[in-house]
């Protein structure tokens, strides 16, 4: 390794001013997540994966049920099936959101970004600006392709729906927004847990697990612990007809969502804004 | 300049850093020296305002860290080589750094050749060595050409090349009129770099003095006498009032320089087998002065022979 001699490049000026500097905002903030976010390769692979589940399985989901459907027998939406890889797809918008912030404090990198950009609520504003962006982009494009694959199936059989159906538009872009959510849902309890393991598993088992079980819970209990649940309150804005009909109407479901991402996003951030790094 | 007034951090009950107050000015390499736990490292964090105080306060150039709104143009800190993510480029470590604080691109490069990256500069950091991590976090400290520059442990990990460089290159900079804070457990390596000190045990201050007056005041030096006519020359020293002390074979005599003390003797006609001026090394006099301040004593720490003796 060669070593060059200091004094050529680095000269102390008064008025330093490096040509070309600019006095940072928001945007310089915005700009330095993005490039952090794009140049790890987990973030790429997460990205192919969340399009090959997504759109993958709704493909073969429609391809292999579509008779049925078409058929006397069935007894649910096709509806519910072009959308059915999203399911799937959810969990790399947790892997994503998780990672976005737990790999900073695995690597200690956390304190290279605070020194960089001391502001914190401008540091978790870019981070999820650069997360909803990518996420909303990336769910509604896999939700599309997994539309088209899927539903080519069900017009084989004359079962096929139209994607100017308003339920199917509100599914496309809904997906979007519910893997927006998810991913900043599990970024902000990455950042109260700061650990990427903790933080996939309690995401992960809220969604999946906790989610489900809860309507074992007796009565009206049981009924609104798993409509207000997460996973359960943000997907049906995400699938045109739900296999779950015990959810709530889509726009209210993911409004009660929003809400919840919002209060832990919340109590992330008021725990960031003291914690020290 | 960095100005700390009464600075404190408590963790639980313990104080981490006590009330430490100390100024570091531009234009000299000043030396942060403690053993390990003595709160060196908190007080770079809270320099640097990623850690919170619990009283007192600390600023650069006359402000507080996070009120500036460009801060890796006024303060470059290299704080842990590893505070990286392993998969991604050095360069690309470098340009998210550059683009948060409105740096521009051309800088990236700029500071890579500086410190000898730019043939690695797209390999992810993962694979580097300890010292090409640590010359990786001097092109971070350096990126926003920071008229304060602030160093953990720069040294750690690198080659005899490699530490040679870093102590250049912080002479350098200090020659640039910059403030230059390096923090060290080993007096040996401070002792190269350093003009001034600002010695720490166990979160407070024991020594804020120029390194010279360190060594005048630390390093206790004595000649030593070694003669077959032991009992006359000690009671020749002795009522020339002069300080002398008897070790098995040989007497450690303070107050006098050697060719003083052969002078005496050799007026008196006494014989002498050997004399020599011993200076006690600043690696001695560093562990005297932070015996009480050790936090973890079970392992003696290294000494390192090069450059310990003055």
């Amino acid at each position: 390794m060669t070593v060059t001699a200091t004094d050529t490049t680095v000269r102390l000026d008064p008025n330093r001013n490096v040509p070309g500097v600019r006095r940072p905002g928001f945007a310089e903030t915005v700009r330095a997540e993005w490039i952090k976010f794009w140049s790890v390769r987990s973030t790429a692979w997460s990205v192919v994966a969340m399009f090959v589940l997504g759109a993958g399985l709704t493909a073969l989901v429609c391809a292999t049920n579509a008779e049925w459907l078409a058929s006397s027998e069935a007894d649910e939406h096709p509806g519910s099936f072009v959308t059915f890889g999203m399911t799937f797809a959810q969990i790399t918008a947790i892997v994503l959101g998780t990672l976005a912030v737990t790999t900073e404090y695995g690597t200690g990198m956390i304190r290279a970004t605070l020194a960089a950009t001391p502001r914190r609520g401008a540091v978790l504003a870019a981070k999820s600006v650069v997360l909803v962006g990518t996420l909303f982009v990336a769910g509604t494009l896999t939700a599309v392709a997994g539309f088209f694959a899927g539903n080519f199936f069900l017009d084989r059989e004359g079962i096929g729906l139209a994607l100017s159906d308003d339920r199917v538009l509100r599914s496309m872009l809904g997906s979007g927004l519910y893997m927006a959510g998810l991913g900043l849902f599990a970024a902000a309890v990455g950042l109260l847990v700061r650990h990427t393991a903790a933080a996939l598993s309690i995401v992960l088992a809220l969604v999946f697990v906790v989610g489900t079980m809860v309507v074992l819970l007796p009565g009206a209990w049981g009924e609104w612990t798993s409509k207000l649940m997460p996973g359960n309150a943000g997907a049906s804005v995400a699938t045109p007809v739900s296999f779950n009909p015990n959810l709530l109407e889509p726009w209210a479901g993911f409004g009660v969502f929003c809400a919840e991402v919002a209060a832990v996003l919340l109590v992330g951030y008021l725990v960031f804004r003291r914690r020290d790094a | 300049m960095i100005a700390a007034r009464g600075l404190t951090k408590t963790y639980g009950a313990k104080p981490a850093v006590d009330g430490v107050t100390f100024t570091v000015e531009p234009g000299r390499v000043t030396g942060f020296l403690g053993p390990n736990g003595a709160g060196k490292s908190t007080t770079m964090r809270m320099i640097l305002g990623l850690d919170r105080p619990t009283s007192g306060s600390v600023t650069v150039n006359g402000r507080r860290y996070q009120e500036y709104p460009a801060p890796l143009r006024e303060v470059g800190a290299l704080l842990e080589a590893r505070a990286l993510h392993p998969g991604r480029s050095a360069r690309d470590h470098l340009r998210w750094l550059a683009a948060s604080n409105g740096i521009p691109r051309a800088r990236v490069d700029e500071v890579l050749g500086l410190v000898g990256l730019d043939a690695v500069a797209d390999k992810r950091v993962g694979k580097f060595s300890l010292g090409m991590g640590q010359r990786l976090g001097i092109a971070v400290a350096l990126l926003g050409d920071p008229p304060v520059v602030v160093l953990d442990e720069p040294v750690n990990g690198l080659d005899p090349e490699g530490i040679r460089w870093v102590r250049t290159l912080a002479r350098d900079l200090a020659a640039q009129g910059r403030t230059v804070f390096v923090s060290s457990h080993l007096m040996s390596e401070m002792a190269l770099t350093a003009d001034h000190l600002v010695v720490v045990g166990r979160g407070r201050i024991l020594a804020d003095c120029s390194m010279a007056q360190f060594i005048g005041e630390h390093a206790a030096s004595y000649v030593r006498v070694a003669s077959p006519q032991r009992g006359e020359v000690a009671d020749l020293l002795r009522r020339e009032g002069l300080d002398v002390a008897v070790h098995d074979q040989e007497l450690r005599v303070q107050g006098l320089d050697a060719a003083g003390v052969g002078e005496l003797v050799g007026r008196n006609g006494l014989l002498l087998h050997e004399l020599t001026l011993v200076r006690s090394s600043l690696e001695d006099a560093f562990m005297t002065l932070t015996a009480d301040s050790v936090e973890y004593s079970a392992h003696a720490p290294a000494r390192t022979p090069a450059g310990a003796h003055s």
